[in-house]
């Protein structure tokens, strides 16, 4: 399956309204040949793993602006696990200070992306992740 | 320009070399309904097409009884908006429902942006519907290829009404009235006079026309001229769709499109209608299976890719057609065919 595109579920966790980022990440990842679901705003830790568990997405992709990234990151990553999605790479961006990163990290939350990154560094991050994980078939 | 004389028999043998090696927990654990083995093998139909035969195999015994409702119309018109909306009022009325909503790939780098999801937010964790974005991929006819076979997936999975949400679509995207039992056509308000409902395509494949919107201006001129179309008659049934004006933000008029689609649905069943589109369907299905299995089997037992290289090589450098040159390779292979096995 390697010559299958990834797909990326995008969503916005919690009240907070900035979706540019969101948008421009998942307009790059779109061309870099991914097929992204987007969620859009207002979505919920539960909506989001619901959706892309659906989906049987390879990538969960959080844009977080609001200051609340350690509650929203570790929710989306308990309830990955909890639903089996435990294998599947959770990603996100947003104003995250970096020791924040490092908690996150601890917990198995992938790399994090904030203002003056390179968005085509998200998409080489997101290749190369896949390309060093490759899923298995077993449920 | 030779070939090789090569023998194409034995049909009896025809699903060989093409089962897949499928994890059988994905199996079990699809059979005790769990919505990510379903998912996961809806995205084995979606990327490896060679699986598709071997999957339907094991789904065939549940597979009859859903009906596939096709939604398509031009980009903008609501059809997400509409689907949600459906897909809630199916359940209400004790359905199980599956949503697929296929939106375009990108032809020059093959990704897709999928923004279904957005508009049909309010039955994420409800067990009584499963919904799936689908990107079109190289489907260029409002549905990606694998769009039928998810459909399968789903309907096996145990849901009883299938939307087929397409791609906004202009006029000559026809894939949904090939793979739908009812189709549903979305149009706004401000759609174009009666000139646009006078030409042929999607408009005669309806079997229900929702005019959306209609608490915009205009949805009356849309209602008055699609009328007047078809008071002049239709190829399809003799008879008219039945028209009706919604607001799926609002939720106006939503009911009643429900419950129209219910009696369609129910009258499709009873006329037998329901059966004869499955019967069409597989008729096709078995055709192409047939010129794949035995493409296949010409392809394992010759050098055909190679002869066919040159072949066009030959006609691209010196002219000529490639009609003749398929005649002259088609009398080199010998099909024969056992009476008995036709009986």
């Amino acid at each position: 399956m390697s010559g299958s595109p990834i797909k990326v579920v995008v969503g916005k966790p919690g009240l907070d309204g900035h979706d540019r980022g969101a948008k421009v990440v998942a307009r790059t990842l779109v061309e870099a040949g991914m097929e992204v679901v987007y969620l859009g705003l207002r979505q919920t830790p539960e909506s989001i793993v619901a959706a892309a568990l659906e989906e049987d997405a390879d990538v969960i992709g959080l844009s977080v602006l609001s200051g609340a990234h350690m509650t929203h990151f570790k929710r989306v990553r308990a309830l990955m696990e909890e639903k089996g999605l435990g294998d599947r790479l959770l990603t996100g961006g947003g104003i995250i200070p970096t020791k924040d990163q490092e908690t996150l990290a601890a917990l198995g939350v992938g790399k994090l992306f904030g203002p003056g990154d390179d968005p085509d560094a998200i998409v080489d991050y997101i290749r190369e992740w896949i390309r060093e994980h490759p899923r298995e078939d077993a449920v | 320009m030779g070939t090789d004389n090569v023998r194409i028999d034995d049909l009896s043998n025809l699903s060989a070399g093409v089962s897949p090696a499928l994890a059988e927990g994905l199996w079990t654990s699809f059979w005790d309904g769990d919505r990510r083995a379903c998912a996961r093998l809806i995205t084995k139909v979606e990327n490896e097409p060679n699986s598709i035969p071997g999957i339907r195999e094991r789904l065939a015994d549940r597979l009859g009884h859903a009906i596939r409702i096709g939604v398509t119309g031009p980009p903008g018109v609501g059809k997400s908006t509409l689907c949600s909306a459906i897909a809630l009022g199916l359940a209400d009325r004790q359905h199980r429902v599956g949503v697929i909503a296929v939106d375009p790939s990108s032809p020059f780098t093959g990704g897709a942006f999928m923004g279904d999801r957005v508009r049909m937010d309010k039955f994420v964790g409800d067990d009584r519907i499963f919904m799936r974005s689908l990107a079109s991929r190289e489907g260029r006819g409002g549905l990606s290829p694998s769009t039928p076979y998810v459909a399968d997936v789903i309907e096996a999975f145990g849901m009883d009404r299938i939307l087929i949400e397409t791609v906004g679509v202009g006029q000559a995207e026809l894939d949904v009235m090939n793979t739908a039992d009812l189709v549903v056509l979305v149009l706004q308000p401000i759609t174009g006079d009666a000139i646009q409902s006078m030409k042929a395509g999607i408009i005669e494949a309806a079997d229900l026309i929702v005019v959306n919107k209609s608490d915009l201006p205009g949805a009356d001129t849309v209602l008055q001229s699609l009328r007047f179309v078809y008071s002049l008659g239709s190829a399809k049934s003799g008879k008219a769709p039945p028209l009706l004006a919604v607001s799926a933000q609002q939720t106006e008029g939503i009911e009643e499109l429900v419950d129209t689609l219910e009696q369609l649905s129910t009258s499709i069943i009873q006329s037998g209608r329901h059966q004869e589109l499955r019967q069409q369907r597989l008729v096709e299905e078995i055709k192409s299976g047939i010129v794949d299995e035995l493409w296949q089997r010409y392809l394992r037992q010759s050098d055909a890719e190679r002869v066919i290289e040159n072949a066009a090589k030959h006609l691209a450098a010196s002219g000529g057609s490639a009609y003749k040159f398929v005649r002259e390779m088609c009398s080199n292979i010998q099909l024969t065919v056992d009476p008995k096995a036709n009986a």
